[in-house]
């Protein structure tokens, strides 16, 4: 019995070695064939990057892309470039990539770039001989400034905040508190990050946080939530406890998730992006690359509706963080 | 001595505040205190239901998943505006559902339930999160603390919890319903032949569990005005781990309730406890893998020298 | 072990075997690029890790354990591993040796537990799942991590052996390692013996706590191993690195027909169950499904074929139940 198992096994492996010519990367656009183009977002399931892929949706239709979205469910680092691995032999034409982890995702996205596939990332970037230019919506830089200033404004320049990350180990989030600090010591020293916790990415979660951080901190007057589950989550600790106006709540996240706590004046501040910009941008960019009307090098780049957009070295920038308040809020739908 | 587990899981828990009352008194404010016991009732209720499984000699880890089909099932239909008194039996009835289904393949086809609970957890939460794609279910304003105030809310909710314990843990103890769980996990063979039958034991725990999970969902879905599609991660490992800290032996057959509850509320503690002792979270697990290990280790040194 | 149910495991490898060659053919025909060369090397390197850690599993398995810490100690190992090179400036290979070390003695830590203190290794393992995955979060501050590793080593991960991926002459080697030890020494035969019934193991003579001992230490070195192969593969270390892999590697091992009580199962069928599991997840993406798809269906298919085991034995218990006498007549002593 195992014998014919042992054959079976090594004529499945034989017939595959003789199958289909090994003709792997992408084949340049060829006449009349249909442009793919994938989109990677950090994590599937994740209401920011759909509403990001609603944007590349739009786009894809209007330049007759084929769209192809897929991401991680879990929190395995390896899981990006297993799937970036898979579109190389699948052949697409371009990868457009918010990256995880940004040196590992890298050996990935430079071998697509081997194989011939144009490559751009956006959101969170990776190494930059990974890739062709990257869709800036907000440098780390920028979203770490931007967010330091509004707590700033809000606790007027002195007092404590805490922070409530996703995970201590996801990258950009490290990325982003690195800038906080350097923002912090060297604008407004007499502010102090008492404390760090992470939420899982669990909006239950950083309720409990932000209920035991105030708690723990009497003196605390605002708590900085950088995930986006993390922002309704304190905000809705902040109510419970009967802290609202004592406490502030700022952080990144979706308008429609934080609509109800910016009304009721419990967050002040909901930072983000026009995600949906992004997205298309992305796309539009991606395309232009594949057929070649975008080069390395360019300085602008004209995304249609969105304008003329100016690329800075690399970057192709969409803009900077944008702060949704009580008088803004309503005008966004995701 | 017949409780010298539960009682050293409390004598811990008695330790850890003490010191925490010694060296971080602001933890016992009293509201805050009332947030975080009513966050952790959904998980008591659980870990009554996984108490239950584990002395059945099963076990479930499919229940994160159970919470969060339930919690989103209970906040799409509150959306739709139905009353709760319609919303949480429904949640309950789903719960069950789904119990069922890890008891008819349990139970009725005598798979282990490691794996059968194993598969279905990683199918309903992989179809959850097709359907839902992360994205929050908003609540009508009515729902929220069940219309009630906040601080009725929260009482209620931690009252729910409490009261379920006591009339769970007494009815294992006096009911016949009770003594069979205990039976079918000592020994399912002798439980059959004396009369018990095993099979539909361990189907109706099982069913229970789904039950009891739905009814915390709910308590869960009723403290925010949103539904996160991600409730209840990781609750899997958190009930089974305060179960087995408090006494429940994993091979069936013994503990009680009251050990699970003082088991849940010293691994709850550990997080309030390291941010009001300033402590850097990165120590979180770790702490709490020792927690666990320290607790069967020294069970083990126990036995061990009970038998030598 | 009976006749019937080493033909039933036979059976169960067939139809396991039937449905991966099935898969294959599905995904061949819908996805363009799915039988290229290319695309199995992809499926071999996606599933050395996991394929590496099922294979370890199922002894541990085989003897009516199971080690829910595989994973957790993966990242551990790799940020050890990481640390090791970086920080103390070891070069890959001693850095990798010390890693092994460094496992051994974990899984040398769930061995003890398990072993002398006889504790039940759901609860120990799970204990050490948390406990290893939180020492890599403290160790790194959850923030560290380690790039930057010389090419010759992440040619490991990465590049081409001879004309197959580099990592498949390690993993072929521990199969083959693995399956002699557990079908060919009487180790093997110990460890089923163990799993039938350890009490009658040890009546048999058998040092059953030292068998047990070695194959949850052997555990600890396999992890090591494929932290180091992770770690090339991905050019990075990170404490998160692996997680959730141990569900990954149970479904395997049960997929294959190895049961989880213990006693019964076989290398290959691992062997099968990874594949089976690798080449679904794989070819879905070339089928343009999304990706939770592949996680229903991976649970599906782990529920049918462990209902697949069953279903046979109930008919036959049904047949035989309508010839059995009546209850009331007094049973006759047939030996």
């Amino acid at each position: 019995m195992k014998t014919l198992f042992a054959i079976l096994i090594a004529a499945t492996l034989i017939v595959t070695g003789c199958n289909k010519s090994s003709d792997s990367g992408s084949t340049s656009n060829a006449k009349g064939k249909k442009v793919t183009i994938a989109l990677l977002p950090k994590s599937k399931g994740n209401a920011y990057f759909i509403s990001c892929k609603n944007g590349a949706d739009k786009a894809a239709k209007e330049l007759g892309v084929d769209l192809v979205f897929d991401g991680p469910t879990d929190p395995d680092p390896a899981k990006q470039n297993e799937i970036i691995e898979n579109w190389i032999t699948l052949g697409v034409d371009g990868i457009a990539a918010a990256c995880e982890n940004k040196e590992g995702i890298s050996t990935a996205l430079r071998k697509a770039k081997q194989k011939g596939i144009k490559v751009i990332t956006y959101d969170a970037d990776a190494l930059p001989d990974a890739r062709d230019f990257f869709v800036n919506q907000a440098t780390p830089e920028g979203i770490g400034f931007t967010l330091m200033d509004e707590a700033a404004r809000l606790c007027n320049e002195q007092g404590e905040f805490a922070i409530i990350t996703a995970s201590l180990t996801a990258a950009n989030m490290i990325e982003w508190q690195k800038y906080i600090e350097q923002r912090r010591s060297e604008k407004y020293p007499n502010m102090k990050m008492v404390a760090l916790r992470p939420c899982d990415d669990l909006k239950d979660k950083a309720q409990s946080e932000a209920t035991s951080l105030m708690s723990a901190n009497p003196n605390l007057k605002l708590i900085m939530a950088i995930c986006s589950p993390a922002v309704p989550g304190a905000a809705e600790a902040v109510k419970q406890a009967g802290k609202v106006g004592q406490v502030k709540v700022i952080g990144l996240g979706l308008p429609s998730e934080n609509r109800r706590y910016v009304k009721e004046g419990v967050t002040d501040s909901v930072i983000l992006w026009k995600t949906e910009d992004l997205g298309y941008l992305t796309i539009r960019a991606a395309k232009a690359l594949v057929d070649g009307d975008l080069k390395p090098g360019a300085t602008s780049f004209n995304a249609g509706p969105l304008g003329t957009i100016e690329i800075k070295g690399d970057n192709i920038l969409l803009g900077k963080p944008f702060i949704f308040n009580k008088e803004n809020i309503d005008q966004f739908n995701f | 001595m017949k409780y010298f587990r539960e009682i050293s899981v409390a004598l811990a828990l008695m330790a850890l505040l003490v010191a925490l009352a010694m060296v971080a008194p602001a933890f016992y404010q009293p509201q805050p205190l009332l947030s975080l016991a009513t966050r952790e009732a959904p998980t008591l209720i659980v870990a009554c239901g996984m108490a239950l499984v584990i002395i059945c000699r099963q076990i479930d880890i499919s229940v994160a998943s159970q919470f969060a089909i339930c919690s989103v099932c209970a906040g799409l239909l509150a959306a739709m505006k139905l009353p709760l008194i319609v919303v949480l039996p429904a949640s309950i009835c789903i719960g069950a559902v789904l119990g069922s289904i890890n008891g008819a393949l349990i139970a009725g086809l005598g798979l282990p339930s490691i794996v059968v609970t194993l598969a279905t957890m990683v199918t309903w939460r992989e179809a959850l999160r097709w359907q839902r794609q992360g994205e929050f279910v908003n609540l009508p304003d009515n729902v929220q603390w069940f219309g009630l105030s906040q601080a009725s809310g929260q009482w209620t909710i931690i009252a729910i919890a409490l009261a379920l314990l006591v009339i769970l843990a007494i009815c294992l103890k006096r009911l016949a319903a009770g003594r069979f769980v205990y039976a079918v996990g000592s020994d399912a063979e002798a439980a059959r032949l004396a009369g018990i039958p095993p099979q539909r034991v361990t189907f109706l725990t099982f069913a229970f569990m789904g039950a009891l999970v739905g009814l915390a969902a709910m308590m869960n879905v009723v403290q925010s005005p949103q539904v996160d599609p991600k409730s209840g991660t990781g609750i899997e490992l958190k009930t089974i781990a305060a179960v087995v800290v408090g006494g429940v032996a994993i091979s069936g057959g013994r503990g009680n309730l009251w050990g699970a509850f003082a088991g849940l509320l010293l691994l709850a503690c550990v997080s309030p406890a390291l941010t009001h002792l300033h402590v850097e979270s990165y120590w979180e697990k770790a702490i709490q893998g020792m927690i666990i290990l320290l607790a069967v280790v020294a069970d083990g040194i126990r036995t061990r020298r009970g038998n030598t | 072990m009976n006749k019937f149910l080493r033909s039933n495991l036979a059976k169960h490898e067939a139809i396991l075997l039937a449905v991966v060659i099935g898969e294959w053919f599905y995904f061949n025909s819908v996805g363009a690029h799915f039988g290229s060369l290319d695309n199995t090397f992809d499926i071999i390197r996606h599933s050395v890790e996991i394929g590496l850690l099922a294979l370890v599993m199922t002894p541990i398995i085989l003897t009516g354990g199971i080690d829910l810490s595989v994973g957790s100690l993966l990242g551990l190992c790799a940020i050890l591993f990481g640390k090791l090179w970086r920080d103390a400036g070891l070069s890959p290979v001693t850095a990798g040796i010390c890693t092994i070390g460094i496992g051994a003695l974990a899984g040398g830590l769930n061995a003890t537990l398990i072993t002398w203190l006889r504790l039940p290794p759901l609860i120990v393992t799970l204990g050490t799942y948390s406990l290893f995955r939180g020492l890599a979060e403290a160790i790194t501050h959850g923030v560290d991590t380690f790039t930057g590793f010389p090419s010759s080593f992440l040619f490991l991960g990465q590049e081409r052996f001879w004309g197959i991926p580099a990592q498949a002459p390690i993993f072929i080697a521990v199969t083959v390692a693995v399956w002699l030890l557990v079908h060919r020494t009487t180790f093997g035969r110990s460890f089923r013996a163990i799993g039938y019934s350890p009490e009658g193991a040890r009546y048999a003579g058998l040092p059953v706590d030292r068998r047990i001992a070695m194959v949850y230490v052997l555990a600890g070195i396999v992890s090591a191993i494929a932290a180091i192969i992770y770690t090339a593969r991905l050019g990075q270390a990170k404490a998160d690195a692996g997680t959730g892999y141990e569900l990954y590697a149970i479904t395997a091992v049960v997929l294959g027909g190895t049961s989880i009580f213990g006693g019964i199962g076989t290398v290959h069928g691992t062997l099968l169950g990874v594949a089976a599991i690798a080449v679904l997840s794989n070819g879905l993406v070339h089928a343009r499904q999304p990706r939770e798809v592949a996680g229903m269906l991976t649970g599906l298919l782990l529920i049918l074929a462990l209902s697949s085991s069953v279903v046979p034995k109930i008919f036959a218990r049904l047949r035989s139940r309508r010839h059995t006498a009546p209850p009331n007549v007094p049973a006759v002593k047939t030996s």
